[in-house]
């Protein structure tokens, strides 16, 4: 009970002033990406309320927004350009059931391989997603488009230093609205978009053929859909969790998104995640609580709903300027910056993650690729941390070698080809007491190395393999087991 | 110094300090036990104080703004850090007026329980407020903590009401049972209760052998040099207790505490939070 009221009442004020500014920038993302994902304004905006509002009480972290996002967005839009947009509801349902079972696995701790520079490059590439995502708003348009833009970045950046009371995006599209309609500006407007929200949501299920078929057109989306969006969400977790100095639950919040998904597929709404623009502006603003999630949800459906008329008049140039700001917030400046101070694998782990993304329009392939990159430097990089030392013992009659560091599959060539088996001599002795053999390819080297010996009539003894060697040597080697050398040497 | 014997005064910024610091400084004086003030900060990162309600997100967002809140927190802990230590110093006045030698102050992080649990080694006696900060404003009479801190540590605890009096005349809820026996052992042999008249007084249902124990309590006591009179008052023990409080003038309550599971006292209630939610004198309750 404590909890609870600490979580939603500890900070009524400042959670519904910020939830206001965010529900502002939400509005904005909602539009854009239900264009680019070929659907109707009003699917996303359904979907941002639908996912605010019922995170707010299933998510895990308190004070983190989630709504439809361009992340998931870019992911959609073959399938509605193939099947419709019934078939993205079905997905959107499949996605918020693979995210609970994920939430149930515990798969969130598998974050953990995903390393800073990969979190680096995914926030940039988001940022360039959403950049890009203006474009279509921005290019061969007319002066008054970039007009009604840049007035729109001076007044975000420009009114925070006049007034911080009130939000500055708030200000630019109002002030915009009203300048377009009194010079009669000949731009976009929201209205010109495609249908905006008219009523209340109302429960619905999708429209589509309950049968493997369809499964086998929605799953591979959904499954992309499931990754991206806990990725994004267990990311945008970490960075509250920091800027809050506060815990949160990763697993509520995997089966909290997973809720919040099915929710909004049930409303006629597509899949989301959690935002890390709007999140680090709700933080800014003072949200720290779960009222500060749900007001945003409110206000959004209140404004679109209830000012429908009105927001059919904002230009989409405000809202474009609305969205640099946000894409501008959320790129990790201090990436590009320290570019060259910066280690050169983190760079390349970075842009890599970028590239790809920015390739394929695919977080999740671009979070796979930056990872397998980040294990390829990790591996070569621990693979360094080996020597291998000799020194000849018994006045000639047996040479001595230290083992120390690292033997696994991106050392073991090094390893073999330090012993020199040409020598003429009696015994040989390897001291592995203060190495570490990881892996099968690692025991087959020291097999290896033991075999080649022994084909020269040299003795071998290896001394010192501790425990954690021992098991692996006990479980795969076979030098110590006279039959399996038979086997290994006939490869030979 | 004899850090194992120290007297711990739990306190916090609310009335009920004062009243801590003098009752803990009246038993420090008697026990001749050294004291130490404990003022716990609690931080509240569910609590934001920006007034920046702007929204707009620029340039290295993130980075700046973790670098605003940390300084934020970083001025918060170091202003609440500043006014604990003034606070307690004045409490700390308050003891050597009273003639206490060189009362020890201290500040911790933490969550209440936690940190008298992590703290209890060495100390003698808790002296706590029966209301904290969080009470003052509600209408609970037993701030909610008590309960669990007193499960919590097997020290005694003298848990203090508003105002303060220098106690003349104690009075023992007496049950016969263990804990209470065992607290007699414990006020007989401590200074605390010196020159003390101690009245023994048993009620609710009687036992077959209560005679018996009464008299075996007044023979410890006594035998301790501690003025003994004892009463048998058959009837609810809330009401006859304080009754008898009123009518001979008691102004320190002595109980044993918490004698029963959580459990129990879930589904049943418990003895000790009813007697001290009706208790309007300071309760010592032994563990």
């Amino acid at each position: 009970m404590n909890s609870l009221k600490q979580d939603w009442l500890s900070n009524v004020r400042n959670d519904l002033l910020a939830g206001l500014a965010v529900a502002l920038a939400l509005i904005p993302e909602a539009i854009a990406f239900s264009i680019i994902a070929g659907v109707d304004p009003k699917v996303g905006l359904y979907a941002s309320f639908c996912i605010a509002t019922v995170i707010a009480f299933t998510g895990g972290r308190p004070g983190m927004i989630s709504a439809a996002t361009g992340a998931m967005a870019v992911l959609m839009v073959t399938l509605v350009k193939d099947h419709g947009l019934q078939y993205l509801l079905a997905a959107t349902l499949l996605t918020g059931v693979l995210q609970i079972i994920a939430g149930w696995l515990n798969l969130a701790v598998l974050m953990r391989f995903v390393s800073r520079s990969v979190i680096t490059g995914f926030v940039n590439a988001l940022a360039i997603l959403i950049f890009m995502a203006q474009l279509p708003e921005l290019i061969g348009m007319s002066w008054q488009v970039y007009a009604v833009v840049a007035a729109g970045l001076v007044i975000i950046y420009g009114f925070p230093y006049l007034t911080k009371a009130i939000p500055s995006p708030l200000v630019t599209i109002v002030l915009l609205t009203i300048a377009a309609i009194f010079f009669g500006l000949d731009i976009r407007t929201v209205g010109d978009m495609g249908d905006l929200p008219d009523s209340l949501p109302v429960f619905l299920l999708p429209e589509v053929p309950l049968n493997l078929e369809t499964l086998q057109i929605i799953l591979p989306f959904s499954a992309t859909m499931a990754m991206v969006g806990l990725l994004e969400s267990m990311m945008t977790a970490a960075i509250v969790d920091d800027l809050t100095d506060s815990p949160s639950n990763k697993r509520r919040e995997c089966v909290g998104q997973g809720i919040a998904n099915i929710a909004s597929g049930c409303v006629g709404g597509m899949a989301g995640c959690a935002m890390i623009g709007q999140s680090v502006i709700n933080v800014k603003s003072g949200g720290r609580g779960r009222l500060s999630t749900l007001s945003a949800g409110l206000f959004l459906l209140i404004m679109v709903v209830f000012l429908g008329d009105w927001v059919a008049q904002i230009p989409m140039a405000a809202l474009v300027a609305v969205m640099i700001m946000v894409s501008i917030g959320t790129f990790n400046w201090a990436s590009i910056w320290n570019l060259r101070s910066n280690p050169k694998s983190f760079s390349t782990e970075m842009i890599i993650t970028v590239v790809v993304v920015v390739a394929t329009h695919d977080l999740a392939q671009g979070v796979l690729a930056g990872v397998l990159v980040t294990g390829f430097f990790f591996a070569h990089k621990v693979g360094q941390v080996l020597y291998v030392g000799s020194q000849s013992e018994d006045e000639g009659r047996m040479r001595s070698y230290s083992v120390v560091g690292q033997v696994f599959f991106a050392s073991a060539e090094r390893f073999v080809s330090a012993f020199d088996f040409k020598e003429v001599i009696e015994t040989v002795r390897i001291d592995v007491s203060r190495a570490h053999f990881w892996d099968i390819t690692a025991v087959t080297a020291l097999d290896k190395v033991v075999i080649k010996f022994r084909r020269e009539g040299t003795e071998v003894e290896v001394i010192g393999l501790n425990q954690a060697s021992a098991t692996m040597v006990d479980r795969f080697a076979v030098h110590d087991k006279p039959d399996a050398v038979e086997g290994l040497m006939g490869d030979h | 110094m004899q850090p194992e014997h120290k007297i711990l005064a739990c306190v916090d910024q609310s009335q009920f300090a004062d009243y801590v610091a003098d009752y803990a400084a009246w038993a420090a004086t008697r026990m001749g036990a050294p004291l130490e003030f404990l003022h716990i900060l609690h931080r509240h990162p569910e609590v934001s104080i920006g007034n920046d309600h702007s929204g707009a997100i620029g340039f290295g967002a993130q980075e700046t703004l973790l670098t605003e809140l940390s300084e934020q927190d970083e001025a918060r802990s170091r202003d609440a850090r500043e006014q604990g230590r003034l606070f307690l110093n004045r409490l700390r006045q308050r003891a050597i007026a009273a003639g206490v030698e060189a009362p020890d102050v201290r500040q911790r992080h933490g969550a209440l329980e936690q940190t008298l649990v992590e703290q209890a080694e060495g100390v003698r006696l808790f002296v706590l407020g029966r209301r904290g900060e969080s009470a003052e404003t509600t209408q609970r009479d037993l701030g909610r903590n008590v309960e669990q801190m007193v499960r919590a540590l097997h020290r005694p605890i003298l848990a203090v009401t508003e105002g303060f009096q220098e106690p003349r005349r104690a009075m023992v809820a007496f049950d016969g049972k263990a804990v209470t026996r065992k607290g007699v052992e414990m006020i007989a042999s401590s200074p605390l209760f010196r020159d003390l008249p101690v009245h023994l007084l048993m009620s609710g249902k009687q036992r077959k052998d209560a005679a018996k124990q009464l008299d075996w309590a007044r023979t410890r006591l006594e035998a301790a040099g501690i003025e003994a009179p004892t009463a048998l008052v058959p009837g609810d023990a809330e009401r006859v207790i304080a009754r008898y409080a009123k009518d001979q003038d008691i102004d320190l309550l002595i109980m044993g505490a918490y004698a029963h599971s959580p459990l129990r006292s879930l589904l049943f209630g418990s003895k000790t939070s009813d007697l001290l939610r009706s208790a309007k004198i300071p309760t010592l309750l032994l563990r």
